[in-house]
């Protein structure tokens, strides 16, 4: 057999390409997008200055994601507290406990008095605070001191302006540090995380169910025989497209209108979000399976219900798990914002922390996301590596 | 019903127009004595698969008739279809395995049109089916493979685990459409000589399709030979001489023997 000419004949005229400077195109062009990014850089108003001059406000959140509320200690604390009354009325004495008291050189006076405090029986060689209490118990503090070798300090103080008469001078010394245990915050943001896991969960599940038997609708090869699949695959179709189209965010929204905020809503925003992200993915899968089995058990005389249960079944089961996981993995990611719309989930705490410049707090939490975000996408990674 | 010298398949002016105007059988009809086993031969496109998939309404034929063992294929409700495919066992060029499920469960697939489609929600098949499964992989001689995942099979045992499903079905009738055509020459031997001993020894009738004339030649009782979806020829193996080889073909092909 004769080899065939492949290579196209010469168009008639030489013609040449012209050199890229030497086109108005290319003016033209680069016009077109000086203009497009310039009125775009005008619209989003991007001042960089602004990342300089604000630098100082987000200061405290950078060191604070270098320290973040995790870990606390119980401390013992060694207390004496003294009286001291505004206006002339002389208090009971102070009573000693623990072994420690207070002196003051005058337990009356006026504000801006000058008065020296002298302690006996700390524990020596600690530091310690000075506290001036009010009458309604509000504290402020006067100094601190480090005890001596006998467990004394003295220390002068000028009394401040408080409302009230009756004031109470007090010294705190720290004797000692109980063991490393979680803080409170570290406790409330691994609460609300496992709250966050599940909401994923089932939110995902909640898809899946639903997604599952939509799917096969959604597939045009196994539509395709039925009495008017055209239609059922079309309405399928149209509202996995319409309903993946909405934002999860913005279903969290109307969810909290609807059944009020909690992690309720969120389940029900991811929910609906999964059906339809599944939902295409699934039919996807089923679409692109290999057709033989299928004409192969059609042809032993076995029903539409077997022939999807022993043909289709088993090669979709693998890319389902995958595409699950994939799910899960994308809705404990999108779980940790959709707190923030009120649909409960960590990100109701972290807006909180943020909202009251809590930044070691609002560290605690982000460093939370981004552990268990990184461990489910290794692991879900793994998880679909071996199934496929 | 059946027996005696009614043939077992009686196909009456069939023909195929696919969507777009495609026509891939044009008024064919021949009939299949029982025990026969017949041949087709031709170029690919010539209409041999659709022939196949129409007797078994795999593909729905555009008018024409089909009789299996004298019922009417081609007016048959889903449910008479269904007990008319149990009889007919079918092996396919991609053998059309279920890849990732064990051998054994692709054997007993044969058997699901006798089966209460309930069942299969559970993956349940009677125990005296799992012995008749183990039974034909033992006919086609790989029953150590029964516990194995289809796809790490080579293509001729892949192969014999189709014939083994057909078996499952205890047909009358095996469509096979190019059965060894993804095999090479020695294991399509190996693969045509189990389809053979069926034919010869249970008398099941086989309807198949082939590239080689030379296997033709070995293995059929008949030839059929289609060109552009209609018979060119019909008759016996031997007789296809030169002459008639360059009709079916066309005048520039050349017979290659496989051995």
């Amino acid at each position: 057999m004769a080899v065939k000419e492949l290579s196209r004949p010469q168009p008639a005229g030489s013609w040449q390409p012209t050199v890229w400077y030497r086109s108005w195109k290319f003016y033209l062009g680069a016009l077109a997008l000086l203009v497009v990014y310039g009125y775009g850089w005008r619209v989003t108003q991007i001042r960089l200055g602004e990342l300089v001059r604000g630098a100082h406000l987000i200061a405290p959140f950078v060191v604070a994601l270098a320290s973040p509320d995790v870990m606390t200690r119980d401390q013992h604390v060694q207390a004496a507290a003294s009286p001291f009354y505004f206006g002339g009325e002389t208090p009971p004495p102070a009573a000693s406990g623990g072994g420690a008291r207070l002196m003051l050189s005058r337990v009356t006076g006026g504000i801006g008095d000058r008065v020296t405090v002298i302690g006996e029986g700390f524990v020596p060689d600690r530091r310690g605070t000075l506290w001036w209490e009010n009458q309604i118990g509000q504290r402020q503090q006067l100094g601190s001191f480090t005890t001596d070798a006998k467990g004394r300090f003295s220390l002068a103080f000028t009394t401040p302006e408080v409302q009230g008469t009756h004031n109470t001078v007090s010294a705190e010394v720290v004797t000692g540090t109980g063991p490393l245990r979680a803080s409170p915050t570290l406790l409330i943001v691994l609460d609300r995380m496992v709250e966050t896991i599940f909401l994923a969960l089932m939110g995902t599940t909640m898809g899946v169910i639903l997604a599952v038997p939509l799917s096969f609708l959604g597939a045009k090869n196994l539509t395709a025989n039925l009495p008017g699949g055209a239609i059922v695959y079309g309405a399928t179709r149209a509202f996995f497209n319409i309903a993946r189209s909405i934002e999860a965010l913005v279903l969290a929204i109307v969810f909290t209108v609807w059944v009020g905020l909690g992690p309720f809503a969120g389940v029900l925003a991811l929910g609906v979000h999964s059906i339809a992200s599944l939902g295409k993915l699934y039919s996807e899968a089923i679409e692109s399976i290999d057709a033989g089995p299928i004409e192969a058990i059609t042809a032993t005389g076995a029903s539409a219900l077997q022939v999807v249960r022993y043909a289709v079944v088993p090669q979709i089961v693998p890319q389902f798990i995958a595409f699950t996981i994939y799910r899960w993995d994308i809705n404990v990611r999108f779980s940790t914002v959709i707190g923030f719309v009120g649909g409960g989930g960590i990100g109701f705490v972290l807006q909180q922390y943020i909202n009251l410049l809590q930044w070691r707090q609002a560290a605690t939490a982000l460093w939370m996301i981004a552990i268990v975000v990184a461990i489910l996408d290794y692991a879900s990674a793994v998880v679909r590596e071996r199934i496929v | 019903m059946g027996g005696g010298t009614e043939p077992i398949l009686r196909i009456e002016h069939l023909t195929k127009v696919y969507e777009g105007g495609t026509r891939a059988l044009s008024d064919v009809s021949f009939e299949v004595a029982r025990g026969e086993f017949l041949i087709i031969i031709g170029l690919s496109g010539s209409g041999k698969s659709t022939l196949l998939r129409c007797i078994n309404r795999l593909i729905e034929p555009t008018s024409g008739k089909v009789f299996f063992d004298g019922r009417e294929v081609t007016g048959a409700s889903q449910q008479e279809l269904r007990e008319i495919r149990r009889k007919i066992g079918m092996i396919f060029q991609q053998f059309n395995l279920v890849k990732r499920a064990p051998v054994v469960t692709n054997v007993l697939t044969g058997r699901l049109g006798y089966l209460p489609p309930a069942w299969s929600l559970g993956n349940y098949f009677p125990g005296s089916l799992a012995q008749g499964a183990m039974a034909n992989l033992e006919r086609v001689g790989i029953p150590e493979k029964a516990f194995v995942r289809a796809d790490t099979l080579s293509g001729g045992q892949q192969q014999r685990v189709g014939i083994a499903r057909a078996l499952m079905q205890e047909p009358q009738l095996i469509l096979a459409d190019e059965p060894v055509a993804s095999l090479d020459p020695a294991t399509s031997h190996s693969v045509l000589r189990y389809v053979e001993e069926l034919n010869k020894k249970d008398g099941i009738t086989v309807l198949c399709c082939l590239h080689f004339l030379s296997l033709a030649r070995r293995y059929g009782t008949r030839i059929l030979a289609m060109k552009a979806g209609q018979i060119v020829y019909d008759g016996l193996p031997h007789e296809i001489d030169d002459a008639r080889f360059k009709a079916i073909y066309g005048e520039d092909a050349v017979e290659v023997e496989i051995r």
